[in-house]
């Protein structure tokens, strides 16, 4: 008797998660993650966790990912997954069919004025650039621009909250944890109008 | 209510902010950052890398050798201390994920052989003990102590062959399960069980 792929599935989570409390006492909720490789913007790792994506960051490679993911959910355990969901929606992003994302996000690691930021930043529509003391005066504080840029490059999820569609007053591009190549990359593909 | 909304048409406007692409001099002086370098990971970062990275397939591997989640369990843990035990011998650029499914087999391995070890004594005392009620029958203490023997003999074969003809007599399995749970090719199962039957042929007068 043959078992459904995701009774074996099932136990497999089980057996991994336990090896995780026994060796390494991470009891938490399972964290998901993929690596999407030769992107246009390089390689990036994607986390998932039960309440919506928890990070996306360009990486050189899965172990450097891996690394920085483990530090800071150091109590959850890591299993690797296909995460078809996030996979073709960054796709779909990519190639241009569609430039916004349904996919939720999970900001409950970071600061409120971090959070009210980012979900500022969220509803900048692509094509659209905003300035920092925009998103600053979003997120209740108008004066905190160099905050909001803090804020900003505290981003866990890139792209999907589009951290690269906040420049400044001047229309310089200000900065990006990614690399400014690639802040520069992703206006252009989303056809942002250029000064 | 308006102030947790873009200002929609007025923030869009002529006057919402341009972007300006960065010149030569700036592109090329820019550096690929990917974030700050990462220190070295300690030893139970470490396992869970390498948990995160091939747990799932390892857990796979393991349940279809022994066809027992507790089993698999015990024993993907045992790789792990294995593989964490040996990680510096494994040089830079070695693959990763082949040096550990091999852990894995060999994890499993012993354990298959161990357990028929003890399956070979608990046969042998069965038979005893059914002597020993049936002491009239003749006919069956003799297939008794053939039997004895024989397993006795299967206990003395080299540890794969071993392995193969306990799978294939005792737990009545098809090759490709054989297979399946030594880690090995169908042949190489078909092989083993092949040798031990000609061995164990040979042997007896």
């Amino acid at each position: 008797m043959r078992e459904s792929a995701k009774t074996e599935r099932r136990a497999e989570e089980r057996i991994v998660r336990d090896a995780f409390a026994a060796l390494t006492g991470r009891t938490g909720d399972a964290v998901r993650y993929t690596m999407m490789t030769d992107t246009p913007v390089g390689t990036i790792g994607l986390a998932e966790g039960s309440s919506g994506l928890m990070r996306i960051s360009y990486s050189r490679d899965e172990d450097e990912f891996l690394r920085r993911v483990l530090r800071q959910f150091g109590d959850r355990p890591f299993l690797r997954d296909p995460l078809d969901n996030v996979r073709r929606a960054l796709d779909r992003y990519f190639s241009g069919k569609r430039l916004t994302f349904d996919l939720r996000f999970d900001l409950s690691s970071l600061p409120a004025f971090e959070q009210r930021v980012l979900e500022a930043t969220a509803k900048i529509p692509p094509g659209r650039v905003a300035a920092y003391a925009q998103v600053a005066a979003q997120a209740g504080n108008p004066r905190a621009s160099r905050a909001a840029g803090n804020a900003l490059n505290h981003n866990p999820v890139a792209i999907v909250v589009p951290c690269h569609r906040v420049v400044r007053t001047d229309g310089s591009l200000g900065g990006y944890g990614g690399g400014l190549s690639r802040k520069e990359w992703l206006l252009q593909h989303e056809g942002a109008t250029l000064a | 209510m308006a102030s947790s909304e873009w200002p929609g048409r007025a923030f869009y406007s002529p006057f919402a902010i341009r972007y300006s692409p960065l010149s030569r001099s700036q592109r090329t002086g820019v550096s690929e950052r990917t974030g700050p370098e990462e220190p070295a990971l300690n030893q139970t970062d470490r396992v869970a890398v390498l948990l995160a990275k091939h747990g799932l397939e390892l857990a796979r591997h393991l349940r279809r050798l022994v066809r027992d989640d507790d089993v698999a369990q015990d024993l993907l843990q045992d790789t792990m201390l294995r593989a964490h035990r040996a990680l510096t011998r494994l040089g830079p650029g070695a693959n990763e994920r082949a040096w550990l499914y091999r852990i894995a087999t060999n994890v499993a391995l012993n354990h298959l052989r161990d357990r028929t070890r003890e399956r070979g004594a608990l046969e042998r005392h069965g038979r005893e003990l059914d002597v020993a009620r049936d002491s009239d029958g003749t006919d069956r203490d003799e297939a008794a102590r053939r039997r004895t023997t024989l397993w006795r003999r299967i206990g003395a074969l080299p540890e794969r062959q071993r392995v193969a003809i306990t799978l294939r007599v005792a737990d009545e399995l098809e090759y490709d399960d054989i297979a399946a749970r030594m880690g090995c090719t169908v042949e190489a199962a078909r092989a083993n069980v092949y040798q031990a039957t000609r061995r164990l042929k040979q042997e007896v007068p």
